[in-house]
């Protein structure tokens, strides 16, 4: 009698056990307790890090990270909310940016709409546990590719969407003119980036002492510079144009800082997602290719309708056109990445392709003012260079 | 129940045995706990290891790569002596400020029970705005209003040429060891600082014993002047004082310290030694009224009511929650992570942000604030044993 008081407490047990964990899961899975939802504690380090929007997904789940973005109907994207140009929130409260716009485009591949995207900003710590743990399905938040971060970090980097390097920011006022200017300078960084290695790298290869402070995010770091608490500001260059551009008029403007001409590292920022899932990865890289692909073939926003009629037989796969063959069949060409014919398309119509996502976020008229430089086509002399759609 | 020999002697059912079912329970309350970290641990060690990330802590012997203000070690020093020089940092956020937020929780906590209705109102004043105040708040506006405000190292203030004040570091004089025989010196004054603390307890015992005054601060402090001195002369002036001076980004000599140190210092001391005010006034409040009556009819001076009669009895009720706050006091600096004060929580995240694994290092930081809060409850529980009134 008793035993079966055990098996049926021991049962109960396991059920409560199992409910918990599938509590977090996807509710299409069934609280079998096999697939559990979380990394367990270990991997939030702390309770600001725990703040899920939508079901967790890990690609071991079934079906992958694609059936459940579906499921769900938007992608849920770990951006940033404090770099002007890149991931920023606006006056309105909205996101925007230039690693937003590929978050959009993401969305618009999937869905076809530029709305279907949960944001979920993230401090440079919380990035990669975000990732691991299925809070987001992929980050674009201007992370830089190493290979600890794609060994250890379990996290698949995908196609570089800005090839960026490390700088350094001073006051024009300050005299200094170079890193070697800088003995026992203070310098203000942000950290759990790779900025920080960098800054030690760079400072201790040319025996240069200096005293590193470092800051959890950009606003307390502003607030520190701007008080003089620090001589230089190194960040990736494109993140200092950034806060350049933005510099209150109130502690000088623009104009009072300099960013000196030394690039000291290499920083390719691209999208990254969880390891484990091959199909997933394969959409998120071609989502920026499209784009690439999409300036190269020359094929905009404002034209891309205008292709209905092309010859062009690669322009016609990439827009997910009929396609005629010398027998009078016609077909669609279906790469069979997952995605709906015609998404490339939709990408370019919705979004813009590379160059204008570029220019309308970073370019020249915006307040950044960046040049291409080496995001410029590889036609160009730059290093964008997107396989062929075939 | 119906075990009593009186009754029928009809056997009890095992499932309506008290003594059976207790133990049963006992058993299945244990076996869901074990099931619960089985499961936890499962998750964990399942998912790291379908995403591929490693569970050893090989990673302890590689290259740390952060960077840290005032380190003694290069960017390049293994994971090892980061944490150590972490758990270093939070200790000397912890070492100055339990006895600072002691000493103003219980001014503040005896100026709210003063008569004087300005120090009891600003008292109160004091421990509403504070014990009502989220701690990172406080540590902002320490940040924002004390600390970044202060002259730039451009144009550093230098009260009395002794002082170096600018928002990157506060300096002050100090020791500095310039003969062969510093380190003989520091013994020696070790050894002072001992003899002098038996000499005051003797001395307290015999005025135990009879009665004479024992004017043991007098002999305790003035055998320590005379030892440190005779001690400093013999072995040819072996310490000297170095002031501190600015040279151009840096300030030279004296002992010096980050503005994010001073700012977290402040802001935890102040708003941890209003949870001690607190505690402190309700330990005094318990006190019997009679007490401090009794110690009236003595004669006893005010000052002397409070420091022989009143305290003595409140402190030993409030030593068990004040642990609790220095308790809390520890873990809050984990705040300093806000404005980039390197201690343990911070290099920690900033070698998960290097690429090493969340999990073992957020282990080893639970372990690091549990070796600190159990150093501290074992402590102040000695002390606690000791003070602690002989029950007759």
């Amino acid at each position: 009698m008793q035993r079966r008081l055990i098996a049926l407490l021991a049962v109960l047990a396991m059920v409560m056990a199992a409910c918990t964990t599938a509590a977090e899961d996807t509710p299409t899975t069934g609280g079998d307790g096999d697939t559990p939802a979380t990394s367990g504690d270990g991997t939030t380090p702390d309770d600001g890090t725990t703040d899920t929007t939508g079901p967790a997904v890990l690609p071991q789940d079934e079906g992958g990270v694609l059936a459940a973005v579906q499921d769900r109907g938007a992608v849920n994207c770990g951006v940033n909310d404090a770099v002007p140009g890149f991931g920023f929130s606006t006056a309105e409260g909205e996101f925007a940016g230039f690693d937003i716009d590929f978050c959009k485009a993401l969305a618009v591949a999937l869905f076809g709409d530029v709305e279907a995207v949960n944001y979920q900003p993230l401090t440079a710590q919380q990035r990669f546990t975000a990732l691991q743990s299925g809070e987001i399905d992929v980050l674009i938040r201007n992370t830089t590719w190493t290979a600890t971060r794609d060994g250890s970090e379990g996290a698949t980097f995908l196609h570089t969407t800005f090839y960026d390097g490390q700088g350094m920011m001073v006051t024009a006022d300050s005299g200094i003119e170079s890193i070697e200017d800088m003995e026992n300078a203070s310098v203000c960084v942000l950290s759990g980036t790779t900025t920080e290695l960098n800054l030690a790298t760079r400072f201790d290869s040319a025996g240069i002492p200096y005293t590193p402070q470092t800051f959890e995010d950009n606003e307390t770091l502003q607030s520190a510079f701007a008080a003089g608490q620090c001589d230089g500001w190194t960040s990736d260059k494109s993140q200092l144009a950034g806060v350049r551009s933005n510099y209150p008029d109130s502690q000088g403007g623009p104009e009072s800082l300099v960013i000196l001409e030394e690039t000291f590292s290499k920083e390719p920022l691209g999208p990254a997602v969880s390891d484990g899932d091959s199909q997933w990865a394969q959409i998120v890289d071609w989502v920026v290719i499209a784009t690439i692909l999409g300036e190269e073939l020359g094929i905009d926003s404002t034209n891309v309708d205008s292709f209905a009629d092309t010859e062009d037989a690669e322009i016609r796969r990439f827009l997910g056109l009929e396609i005629t063959d010398e027998e009078g069949n016609t077909s669609i060409f279906d790469p069979g990445l997952g995605l709906e014919p015609g998404w490339a398309g939709d990408v370019i119509r919705e979004v813009g392709n590379y160059g204008e996502i570029f220019d309308r976020n970073l370019g020249p008229d915006t307040p950044l003012g960046l040049d291409r430089g080496l995001n410029a086509l590889w036609t160009d002399g730059g290093l964008l260079y997107g396989p062929p759609y075939r | 129940m119906t075990t009593e020999p009186a009754t029928t002697p009809a056997r009890v059912p095992l499932w309506r045995d008290t003594r059976i079912l207790r133990a049963f329970i006992q058993i299945v309350g244990l076996g869901v706990v074990a099931l619960i970290v089985y499961v936890l641990w499962f998750n964990l060690t399942n998912n790291l290891r379908r995403q591929g990330i490693s569970t050893s802590f090989d990673f302890l012997r590689r290259p740390g790569g952060v960077n840290v203000a005032d380190a003694p070690i290069s960017a390049g020093a293994p994971v090892t002596r980061f944490i150590w020089l972490g758990i270093k940092n939070t200790f000397a956020l912890a070492l100055p400020g339990i006895p600072l937020l002691t000493l103003i929780g219980i001014l503040v906590g005896v100026g709210r029970l003063s008569t004087n209705w300005v120090v009891a109102k600003l008292s109160a004043l004091y421990v509403e705005v504070l014990r009502n105040t989220p701690p990172l708040l406080v540590i902002f506006v320490a940040f924002y209003v004390l600390i970044l405000p202060l002259p730039t190292v451009a144009d550093p203030a230098t009260p009395l040429n002794l002082f170096v004040i600018t928002n990157r570091r506060l300096s002050v004089p100090w020791f500095e060891s310039v003969g062969a025989n510093a380190s003989t010196l520091w013994w020696v004054v070790l050894g002072a600082a001992v003899v002098a603390y038996l000499i005051a307890r003797w001395r307290t015992r015999v005025n135990e014993r009879t009665g004479e005054p024992h004017h043991r601060v007098l002999w305790s402090i003035g055998f320590f002047a005379v030892v440190t001195v005779a001690a400093w002369l013999i072995l040819g002036r072996p310490v000297g004082i170095s002031v501190p001076k600015p040279a151009g980004r840096i300030v030279e000599g004296g002992l010096s310290g980050l503005g994010a140190y001073f700012a977290v210092l402040i802001a935890l001391v102040l708003y941890t030694a209003s949870h001690v005010a607190e505690i402190v006034r309700g330990s005094i409040l318990a006190v019997p009224r009679g007490q401090s009556e009794a110690a009236n009819a003595l004669a006893l001076s005010g000052f002397q009511r409070l420091r022989f009669v009143v305290l003595p009895q409140a402190m030993r009720i409030a030593i068990p929650p004040i642990i609790n706050q220095y308790l809390n006091y520890v873990k809050n600096t984990s705040l300093a992570i806000a404005i980039g004060f390197s201690e343990v929580t911070l290099i920690v995240f900033q070698l998960i942000g290097n690429g090493y694994p969340a999990p073992q290092l957020v282990l080893l930081l639970m372990g690091a604030y549990l070796i600190f809060s159990l150093t501290i409850s074992i402590l102040i529980n000695l002390i606690n044993r000791r003070l602690q009134l002989v029950g007759r």
